[in-house]
């Protein structure tokens, strides 16, 4: 599978040298959107997954509407705990006036080298015409929540 | 020794639209989705009436996000038809 949801595994090596601060007034993490079978920019295709490091623009769609290569700027929700899982969330994210086909997408920090956070696999092509693309995320608790550590 | 059990990621949801932003009736379902999450495990009778309430609750988000948009649409065409632009403001009132 090109690409195949993950929390990338250099991700989790990086939470222990510190590198990614999800604190609100911490790092920058944006979302970008891809796609399979050469629907990215000229023609390429995107294959991402836990072994994904940073952010690539191989496989991104094409500029349209707001959406920008490098994708749009996630708004982060403070870690915080359940239970004995500690999880952090993202208010969800739109693109308008885009035609866009995505079959999943990349968080990264960028703040710090575009390093790759978590894989998105949507299941099946999503498509907008002139409209809106929006991602929601999950509900932010111990089962659902977007990132996890258990 | 230290055992850190596996990071997971959650499941997005997507809505998309054509020549146009999302519906009323996406927005609602946007809304339910995230004030209700129903556990794949949860037995038959929860579910189901969990469901149940889940419908509600997206009908009721639906009712109020279209008169919400209502009003602010009545609202933009009064302030249009103040700045002397009659059909442009009728034109809006026909959305």
């Amino acid at each position: 599978m090109a690409i195949a949801q993950a929390m990338c595994t250099a991700f989790k090596q990086e939470l222990m040298l510190g590198t990614h601060n999800f604190a609100t007034n911490g790092n920058a993490f944006k979302l970008a959107l891809y796609a399979e079978g050469g629907g990215g920019k000229s023609g390429t295709t995107a294959t991402l997954g836990a072994a994904t490091t940073a952010y690539t623009t191989t496989g991104e769609v094409a500029n349209s509407g707001s959406y920008t290569a490098g994708g749009g700027t996630l708004t982060k929700v403070a870690p915080t705990t359940s239970g004995t899982t500690a999880l952090t969330d993202f208010a969800d994210i739109s693109f308008t006036t885009a035609t866009i086909t995505a079959m999943g997408a990349l968080i990264y920090n960028d703040t710090n080298s575009d390093k790759a956070v978590a894989v998105l696999d949507f299941s099946s092509n999503k498509t907008s015409t002139s409209g809106t693309f929006t991602i929601q995320f999950p509900t932010a608790d111990a089962s659902n929540a977007i990132i996890r550590i258990a | 020794m230290f055992d850190l059990n596996v990071g997971t990621v959650g499941s997005v949801n997507i809505m998309t639209s054509e020549n146009g932003g999302l519906s009323n009736d996406q927005i609602a379902e946007m809304l339910a989705n995230k004030l209700i999450y129903i556990s794949d495990d949860a037995p038959e009778p929860i579910r189901l009436q969990a469901e149940a309430f889940r419908d509600r609750v997206r009908n009721l988000a639906q009712y109020y996000i279209e008169l919400a948009r209502k009003e602010e649409r009545a609202s933009i065409c009064a302030k249009v038809r103040e700045a002397g632009q009659v059909e442009l403001a009728n034109a809006i009132g026909r959305l």
